[in-house]
């Protein structure tokens, strides 16, 4: 076996096939979608018009692009400073009690296996202006009414917290995994050295879960990049494009008003914008977080 | 060296059964008309030819109990259409309307095999498919068939004079209304956009809402701006827009989109409509919270159903948006953009062609039109006698909604039968700023225009 391997025809035969795959289902869209940005084409004519970086001028020169992309960056600020900082908190409380950690662990990750469409009509709920639990919580306070998903000052904290909440969970489990196969003699040792639960956690646990966290603010700048379903549930990217993320803009503008060239343009900032942004996480900061050894 | 053999022998299986896999079924890739061509060659006598069997597929979107009638209309004209074309076999292909129009006819026009009938909007859709050559014009069958001036409006489905689709049903857009409270108030329907608002004030003044607007979604707002403008510019206003003799910023537009925006400041809709859904203004007007709302005429279905309606069956009403002076011609939406069109392959295959020509001698006859008058509250697409009308409901609401019918002085289609999609979208955006308080009538309307100049720009006319 080992020596068929090392026939590099052989070997090359057998990656063909994934090749193949790979090839047809994910370099040949990208390098489609390249090609479409460079047109007008409307989605159905066989005759299809060139029209060099037009596209592309037209998103640059467009405020409303802008402003979408700039809801993208509220997108990932809010992971990085809110939610991470959260999936850290909990998953540390979460490691340390003693009792029902399974069901604290299937509550908290019950939000990532619902379906965007009904935490949308759920947290419709709790928004609305009327009844919702959250003006409900605003009157005990004494606080005047929000309308959290009409208000453009309100509703893209509302689609942010809303998305916070269905993706908490998940990370939660993949920390508190790591968090969990770190050595117990480590924290044992610290707390004969008399270190207290929060030096423990801030020096030892912390720091040996730094690559999963750094997986973890990647993951999230990537979905927080590709956001789209959460604001179509919610808002539609209203009101008045206010919640408007660069994919909705991509249907607003593009798709549903047949312009799929320019569709497809955005759809390539989309992707270029992600990577350009994840490789520098990964050059800047990812990297120095990688090796950790016990 | 067996291993080897074994291995390369199990890589060539593998990638067999992917090319297969990949692979399609021999007459699947070619053009519809290519695979009708042996059955033709192959059988050059015209009888037997005709006794051949051949399929046929009908997309249609009558999914889910509102939409049973329907479903069970189209079974019967499939079943009729059947037993008049020899060897004809209907496939029905039920989709959700919006994944249809957005996503799966799209997607089967840009292959260019729609199914040979399919379930289509008129404007823009239509007339883009038609301009691709994918949509089969009617016009001498509609001629063939005496159809042609039978139909309330065609101009959804009609592009550079040609008629590539036939609408279902038509609708008329006007204020459901709370006809108890009314009357307990002693109240009347207005006359002129001035009653309107002055009975707008009473409602307020009582501690109710005037309107029930929910404007998450904007075509919901706008055909209340659509309804304003068409009257303080005139119904003809709108064919303009798009050839560039009307603008958008001609100030009777800025006047009635002023007025929309003043109602909101006035506080005539209920605060943060811009964020409720469609649903949510209809359960305003169920609940009495609001009392008259702006919308077409098939939400009839829902205030005369006691599962949706409970108590209010049997109390709400209609009416026209009044003109801005009494004794002014009422100038109403009238629209029929919902329907079939038929694939332009058909025009190929002499029996296919022949199975259309019935499906359509089947479809739209004054007895479907009817039915679905009568159980579905859709009104119909062809011209039809009022009093005829009439004797399909005694439900006072739509008796109210025929009333309305016949008072029509001048009729007009929703705007985005007329113009652009992109200019649509823009439209949008701009209601929603008005709505919100973010924007001024007069730079709503220009960016409309600039929106309108680009698309104009983009399509030569």
């Amino acid at each position: 076996m080992n020596k068929a391997l090392r026939n590099p025809l052989i070997y090359g035969l057998f990656v063909l096939p994934a090749f193949v795959l790979f090839l047809a289902f994910f370099v040949y869209p990208i390098l489609s979608a390249m090609n479409n940005s460079f047109t007008s084409w409307n989605g159905i004519s066989k005759n299809i018009t060139y029209i060099g970086f037009d596209n592309y001028l037209t998103a640059f020169q467009d405020a409303a692009f802008w402003k979408s992309v700039r809801n993208n960056v509220y997108f990932i600020l809010f992971s990085c400073l809110i939610q991470v900082p959260l999936i850290v908190i909990f998953s540390l409380l979460i490691a340390n009690v003693k009792r029902l950690k399974g069901l604290y662990k299937t509550a908290v990750f019950m939000p990532s296996i619902m379906s965007t469409a009904v935490i949308g009509i759920l947290w419709g709920f709790i928004y609305n202006p009327d009844f919702g639990l959250a003006n409900e919580i605003l009157g005990v306070f004494g606080l005047p009414q929000v309308y959290w998903l009409s208000d453009k000052n309100w509703a893209m904290l509302s689609i942010l917290i809303t998305n916070a909440w269905q993706w908490t969970g998940f990370y939660i489990v993949m920390v508190l995994a790591a968090i969990i196969s770190i050595p117990k003699e480590l924290d044992e040792a610290a707390a004969i050295d008399g270190a207290t639960g929060f030096q423990r956690a801030t020096r030892i646990t912390i720091p040996l879960v730094m690559p999963i966290i750094s997986v973890v603010i990647m993951l999230s700048m990537a979905g927080a990049m590709k956001a789209a379903d959460i604001v179509l549930v919610m808002t539609k990217g209203g009101p008045a494009g206010s919640t408007d993320v660069m994919a909705t803009y991509m249907i607003r503008y593009a798709i549903t008003s047949f312009r799929h060239g320019f569709g497809n343009s955005i759809a390539v900032l989309i992707f270029v914008f992600t990577i350009v942004l994840t490789a520098l996480y990964q050059f800047f900061v990812a990297r120095r977080t990688e090796r950790i050894e016990y | 060296m067996k291993k080897s053999f074994v291995l390369l022998l199990s890589l060539f299986l593998l990638s067999s059964i992917m090319l297969a896999g990949c692979g399609k079924a021999a007459n699947e890739g070619a053009p519809a008309t290519n695979g009708e061509q042996p059955a033709t060659n192959d059988k050059p006598s015209e009888p037997k030819a005709s006794e051949e069997p051949f399929e046929i597929t009908i997309r249609h979107t009558q999914v889910g109990e509102s939409k049973k009638f329907r479903l069970a209309l189209l079974e019967d004209v499939v079943k009729k259409t059947q037993e008049a074309v020899p060897g004809l076999k209907i496939k029905l292909d039920a989709v959700d309307s919006e994944v249809n129009r957005k996503e799966k006819l799209r997607g089967e026009m840009a292959a260019g095999k729609p199914p040979e009938i399919f379930d289509v909007f008129g404007s823009p859709d239509a007339a883009l498919y038609a301009k691709e050559g994918l949509m089969l014009d009617l016009t001498p069958i509609l001629e063939e068939l005496g159809l042609k001036d039978k139909f309330t409006t065609l101009a959804p489905f009609t592009h550079d004079g040609k008629i590539y689709g036939l609408p279902i049903g038509g609708s008329i857009e006007g204020f459901f209304y709370n006809k108890a409270y009314f009357e307990e108030k002693g109240l009347k329907v207005p006359a002129t956009l001035d009653e309107l608002e002055k009975l707008a004030e009473t409602i307020k003044a009582d501690g109710k809402i005037p309107f029930a607007q929910s404007s998450k979604d904007a075509w919901i707002p706008l055909m209340t701006t659509n309804n304003l403008w068409s009257y303080y510019g005139g119904p003809e206003i709108t064919y303009g827009f798009k050839t560039g003799e009307t603008k958008w910023t001609d100030e009777n537009m800025v006047k009635a989109v002023a007025k929309h925006q003043e109602w909101v400041q006035k506080g005539y809709y209920k605060k943060g409509e811009l964020g409720f859904e469609y649903a949510d203004m209809r359960n305003q007007i169920i609940t009495g919270e609001a009392i008259m709302m702006m919308d077409g005429s098939w939400a009839n279905s829902v205030f005369r159903d006691p599962a949706q309606a409970g108590d209010t069956v049997g109390k709400i009403g209609f009416f026209n948006m009044p003109p801005l002076k009494a004794g002014d011609p009422v100038v109403v939406m009238q629209d029929a953009n919902n329907g079939y069109g038929f694939s332009s392959a058909v025009a190929e295959d002499p029996r296919k062609l022949q199975a259309v020509k019935e499906f359509i001698k089947f479809m739209w006859t004054e007895e479907m039109q009817l039915r679905g008058l009568k159980e579905d509250g859709v009104l119909p697409a062809m011209k039809m006698d009022l009093e005829q009308m009439k004797t399909t409901s005694d439900d006072p609401l739509m008796q109210d909604i025929f009333k309305a019918v016949s008072e029509i002085g001048t009729s007009f289609p929703a705007f985005d039968a007329l113009v652009q999609a992109e200019v649509n979208t823009a439209l949008s955006m701009g209601i929603q700023q008005i709505i919100g308080g973010e924007i001024d009538p007069v730079k709503m309307l220009e960016n409309v225009q600039a929106a309108q100049d680009a698309a104009n720009a983009a399509e030569p006319q």
